[in-house]
């Protein structure tokens, strides 16, 4: 089985009106077992920007905190704050450093831009090949659910409480059919001025 | 382990080795929903291998009887052989028994011809839909080696991951609140298995062309056709 | 051998807390050709003197104001060879930024790992002090830049200033000669002006380079048009 999916996990970032959204599932699991079902993939690197990292777990931890290192040195050098479509970059080119021993993760970028607020989403695979398309993103153990229900429910300019429930049903029936994803979910809702988060309840099993 | 390769000096030159592949996978998606007077079946009209496309208007549909249609794809080769077996079968049961087969007896035998090749399956994926005695829609659903599971609904194929937790959604209405969980009208089952196939098509290179749907009545098995992408 | 005990690197400190290998470039740097950097409001203007020993040079083969990045560019006063080491560096870390962010290098970005660079040298063993100065001038933040740099590593933001032989008439003439409100044409003139205090000989467009930069980018003027401006003065 590929090292990518040793411990399960899905993330999906979508594009609307003016807002992003990005979702993670909850299930951290060793192959088939399941260890814990409160592992958020999802980490808040800027007021307005978040980063979601599945595959596997030691290397999204390490992946996470290497960025966050990086991130932080950018900003204190530079005195500004560090736009999503920049992190994407750098989250790039660090990751092509490890082009032949990589790190097993798959990131996702969602954010809107510190000072014009353009919405950005932005996916990679492995070895960090950019895909930053203007409707939705997704990674994952159940990555052809996911396309399969964004590609059904996502239309363009949502607002964000339909960019929500458009996010969240296509989480849910998504991990629902993959046997290592699930177990809870959380979204976040990005906008302008706030940043929404929602914890949804699914079936356990 | 004694072969050619320990006895260098026995070979051959100019000799080149091939290797039997038994299996092609030819792509192709099934979607089928069953209602309470009604079985609506489609498939997609692609029948492509790697990246090139064979022919854009394959029918992956099978009317086995007025009541029954099977679906399949995979090996298009293990499909063909499949089919020809099935109406044979179906032929020998009608001169035994006098009486066309009925649709669950058909799924049944389906099982039994698919797991008598257990250990060199028919590499398809079957959903058999149809009207059962009682005229109520049922779908069937198979693995290559013949587990069978009655249904109400379901995605296979080459976009199966894709579709089946749309139907879910949108048939089964899952994680769904608030909502009542009234019977499918023909016409909505048929607007949902539209919508996926299009969706399938954006994502799966596998599925596109055109989707042909075979809508299973009482009055008869009904043919449309809708077109995909073609890219 | 006893005077080992002292040859420490050459960049030692002297016990009054100088560290006289950098005054000595500071002395090379003042010794070397003058040159001009002036912000305008619409733009930033480096100008230089690019004299020849003798009527035999081929005058526009080997130049001294540079470009490092589509908007960045800078000039020297100093020693021709340490210049020409600082400018690929400086055009490898222009680079280097653009593949990490797919974003053009800051003006200030570049300025600083440049005199990182150049303060290395002042600490390491076995190498000295970098004998330039440099002017770096750019375009970002929909506003022009111009920094010094000097062999220490210490780096200044300029409106104007002027460095090498004559720099401190050329500063003096400068203070009097600015404003805000300078327009890039203006600049480019007054840039010329300054080099003129001071020059000897007559001034061609073979014997002074002027490269200017403004929201278009960096362009070192061609001869032609810099004998446009001459003609004006």
């Amino acid at each position: 089985m590929s090292i990518l999916a040793y411990n399960g996990g899905c993330v999906v970032a979508m594009r609307g009106k003016d807002c992003v959204a990005i979702a993670t599932d909850h299930r951290f699991g060793v192959q088939g077992q399941t260890i814990d079902t409160n592992f958020q993939k999802v980490f808040q690197i800027n007021p307005q920007m978040f980063l979601g990292l599945v595959g596997l777990q030691t290397d999204i931890l390490t992946v996470k905190d290497r960025l966050a290192f990086r991130k932080n040195l950018y900003e204190v050098r530079e005195n500004r704050e560090m736009t999503p479509e920049r992190f994407a970059a750098m989250l790039s080119s660090f990751l092509y450093e490890r082009r032949f021993g990589p790190y097993f993760v798959e990131p996702v970028v969602a954010g809107l831009d510190p000072k014009t607020s353009k919405p950005f989403i932005c996916n990679m695979d492995l070895i960090g090949c950019p895909n930053a398309p203007d409707d939705f993103v997704v990674a994952g153990t159940c990555a052809e659910q996911l396309y399969g229900m964004c590609e059904t429910l996502w239309k363009p300019d949502l607002e964000p409480e339909q960019l929500f429930e458009v996010i969240a049903q296509s989480m849910i029936n998504a991990f629902d059919r993959d046997a290592i994803s699930g177990w809870g979910a959380t979204v976040y809702i990005i906008e302008k001025d706030k940043i929404t988060v929602k914890t949804l309840k699914t079936r356990m099993d | 382990m004694i072969s050619a390769e320990n006895f260098p000096e026995y070979n051959v030159p100019g000799v080149v080795k091939h290797d039997f592949h038994p299996y092609e996978s030819n792509g192709g998606s099934v979607v089928a929903i069953a209602g309470d007077d009604y079985a609506v079946i489609a498939a997609d009209t692609r029948l492509s291998s790697g990246y090139s496309i064979h022919t854009r208007k394959q029918n992956k549909l099978f009317k086995l009887s007025g009541t029954t249609v099977l679906g399949s794809t995979g090996c298009w080769c293990d499909t063909l052989a499949l089919t020809s077996l099935i109406s044979a079968r179906m032929k020998m049961y009608h001169y035994l028994h006098q009486k066309v087969m009925p649709t669950n007896a058909i799924s049944q035998m389906l099982s039994i011809i698919m797991y008598h090749k257990r250990f060199f399956p028919y590499y398809v994926s079957n959903i058999l839909a149809g009207l059962d005695a009682d005229g109520k829609g049922v779908v069937y659903s198979y693995d290559p080696i013949g587990h069978c599971e009655l249904a109400s609904y379901r995605a296979g194929g080459s976009a199966g991951a894709l579709l089946q937790p749309v139907l879910d959604n949108q048939i089964g209405l899952k994680n769904q609140e608030n909502v009542a969980k009234d019977p499918i009208p023909k016409e909505k089952a048929i607007s949902v298995i539209v919508d996926t196939f299009i969706s399938a098509a954006e994502r799966d290179i596998y599925t596109g062309d055109g989707v042909i749907i075979n809508v299973i009545t009482k009055d008869g098995i009904e043919t449309r056709n809708v077109s995909l992408r073609k890219d | 051998m006893a005077s080992e005990r002292y040859s420490f690197s050459l960049t030692t400190f002297s016990p009054s807390g100088k560290l006289v290998q950098i005054e000595y470039a500071l002395q090379a740097v003042a010794a070397g050709a003058p040159s001009v950097g002036i912000m305008a409001s619409n733009g930033v203007v480096l100008a230089t003197e690019n004299k020849h020993k003798s009527y035999l040079y081929d005058e526009h083969s080997v130049n001294r104001v540079e470009m490092i990045t589509g908007h960045i560019g800078m000039v020297y006063s100093g020693m021709g060879p340490d210049y020409r080491l600082l400018v690929k560096q400086a055009r490898k870390m222009a680079q280097s930024y653009y593949l990490t962010y797919k974003e053009p290098i800051p003006v200030a970005q570049l300025v600083q790992r440049v005199a990182n660079l150049m303060q290395e040298f002042t600490q390491s063993g076995g190498v000295r002090p970098f004998g330039v100065s440099l002017l770096i001038c750019g375009w970002d933040n929909n506003r022009p830049y111009l920094f010094q740099c000097d062999p220490s590593g210490a780096y200044f933001a300029w409106k104007a200033t002027a460095m090498g032989k004559n720099s401190i008439n050329g500063k003096t003439f400068l203070e009097k000669r600015y404003n805000e409100d300078l327009e890039l044409d203006d600049a480019v003139h007054t840039a010329i002006l300054t080099l003129k205090e001071g020059f000897e000989g007559k001034m061609t467009p073979d014997n002074i380079e002027v490269g200017i930069c403004d929201e278009n980018g960096f362009r070192r003027l061609d001869p032609s048009s810099i004998n446009d401006y001459l003609v004006n003065i």
